[in-house]
């Protein structure tokens, strides 16, 4: 259900196609082992077919088959999340709902640290490449070009990191009390209701949960 | 005023000084360039004057710092950033990384001070005029050219009016024009009481806008006097520092058996 609620989202948003390539990038590998895990190590009565000293049951494939639901579930959300919400507008709502600009400053740095380490190493790449560097061809060949990167990469984002948090503290990011921010993100009345749905919703379930109504895994 | 005594500053980690016995006073509404080849000590000097060195980032400190009468050492950081700012050479690392216009980029010093919103509207407003940023006011500061990004840094101190004002190398990035803006921008600063000391390689933007220049070399302040005393002494050349293009030009003619004199009267300027 919360798979097809997501997808739903996703087509609303138009986001469906890249929701379902990241998901299942992400997913994969852990699905892979889970899957392999489940299906030929758990104990089960009907034996649907054998590999080796291995036998797969109808009980693991069952339980393998949930397992990837699930996973696809908590995956597709937090992807549909992360390709709808502009992490900036998200933790400055965050902070007009009282939360301390620095834990706001750390979440957001955190949410905007992968994009620039990607950007920076891809300045770096093509500035090593420009000096003859080959980063191109095989697998074997990008792995050499690649690996002599990820030092200058490391630690030109650290010094930066240092450098930028002088940098606020100059202009007193430490100053203890509130701030007022500029703007508010606008929210629509259909906004609110769907936030306190979802809210309910989270609730029943939890309470679902803890007295057996949902299904728990076998 | 901002004020060193006698200070000598050791990096962390470090088993030597950088910078040694320093005496130096920047009176309100006063420029003092500040010149040195490279590795001098210049931005380790910036550092130690902004109270940000040994605060933040360590070291120890003999001597005194003080801003207006006051020492830096008994301040928060927070405190010392309501009295004296300093751009750094980089503009990418003087960028929140949380803002998502130029316009929010600039206004997030004023909000850290806690002021009402219309006085960091007014104060952001303000700084953006001076350094005519209107046109970019929505960008994203991340996708800025290196003179925008340096501007936008400058801009973002402006906005914090503050009593003193460090700049390490603020128009590394710019170009004529943009050099232009700032140094009108911190002309403007200094006759509202603003002190400014700046470190910069381009002597031709300090030979225009100080009143004094202080020459570093090994950490130490080996020339302080008026901007054309120091830029017309020959020994400032054997230390790395350029001479601005008045100084050069003035050397060329009396080289070629011509009176700098007569050109300097015609020009109106303060040949020597």
């Amino acid at each position: 259900m919360i798979l097809a609620v997501v997808m739903a989202t996703a087509s609303a948003a138009r986001v469906a196609g890249r929701l379902a390539r990241i998901s299942l990038v992400v997913t994969l590998p852990i699905a892979i082992s889970a899957v392999l895990v489940s299906v030929f190590t758990r104990a089960g009565a009907h034996v649907v077919f054998t590999i080796g000293p291995f036998d797969a049951t109808a009980e693991g494939i069952d339980f393998a088959g949930q397992t990837l639901v699930r996973l696809l579930a908590i995956s597709t959300s937090i992807a549909l999340f992360g390709l709808t919400t502009d992490p900036r507008s998200f933790v400055l709502d965050l902070e007009r709902r009282r939360l301390s600009p620095r834990f706001a400053f750390v979440a957001l740095a955190t949410l905007e640290a992968v994009p620039a380490m990607v950007e920076r190493a891809t300045i770096i790449a093509a500035a090593q490449r420009a000096r003859g560097l080959d980063s191109e061809g095989s697998v074997r060949a990008r792995l050499r070009g690649v690996l002599p990167l990820v030092g200058p990469v490391v630690l030109s984002s650290l010094t930066e990191v240092e450098e930028r948090s002088l940098a606020l503290e100059v202009r007193a990011f430490g100053k203890p009390g509130r701030r007022e921010l500029l703007w508010r993100i606008p929210d629509s009345g259909p906004q609110l209701a769907v936030r306190a749905v979802l809210l309910l919703a989270l609730v029943a379930a939890v309470v679902a949960r803890l007295t057996g109504t949902f299904p728990q895994l076998p | 005023m901002l004020e060193l005594s006698g200070v000598s500053y050791r990096y962390a980690g470090y088993s030597r000084e950088v910078l040694h016995e320093i005496d130096l006073r920047l009176d309100d509404g006063e420029i003092v360039g500040l010149v040195g080849p490279n590795e001098s000590g210049k931005s380790t000097l910036c550092l130690v004057a902004s109270g940000l060195a040994p605060a933040s980032i360590g070291g120890s400190l003999r001597g005194t710092v003080t801003l207006d009468g006051e020492p830096t050492k008994d301040l928060p950081t927070f405190r010392l950033a309501e009295r004296v700012v300093i751009g750094f050479q980089n503009p990418n690392t003087q960028r929140s990384g949380v803002a998502a216009t130029v316009f929010e980029e600039i206004a997030l010093g004023p909000m850290n001070l806690g002021l009402p919103v219309a006085e960091t509207v007014a104060r952001t407003r303000e700084a953006i005029a001076r350094l005519k940023l209107e046109s970019i006011v929505r960008r994203d500061p991340q996708r800025l050219s290196g003179g925008q990004s340096q501007l936008v840094g400058i801009a973002s101190l402006l906005a914090m009016r503050p009593r003193h004002v460090i700049l390490d190398e603020p128009t590394a990035q710019l170009d004529p024009a943009g050099t232009r803006l700032v140094g009108e921008a911190l002309r403007s600063l200094a006759a509202a009481g603003t002190s400014l000391l700046v470190a910069e390689h381009k002597t031709d933007l300090l030979d225009g806008l100080c009143t004094r220049i202080v020459a570093i070399d090994g950490g130490r302040i080996v020339r302080d006097g008026p901007t054309t005393d120091v830029f017309d002494d020959p020994a400032l050349h054997e230390l790395g520092v350029e001479p601005p293009a008045r100084v050069r030009l003035a050397r060329a003619l009396r080289e070629g058996g011509h009176d700098a004199a007569v050109l300097a009267g015609a020009l109106g300027t303060g040949w020597s």
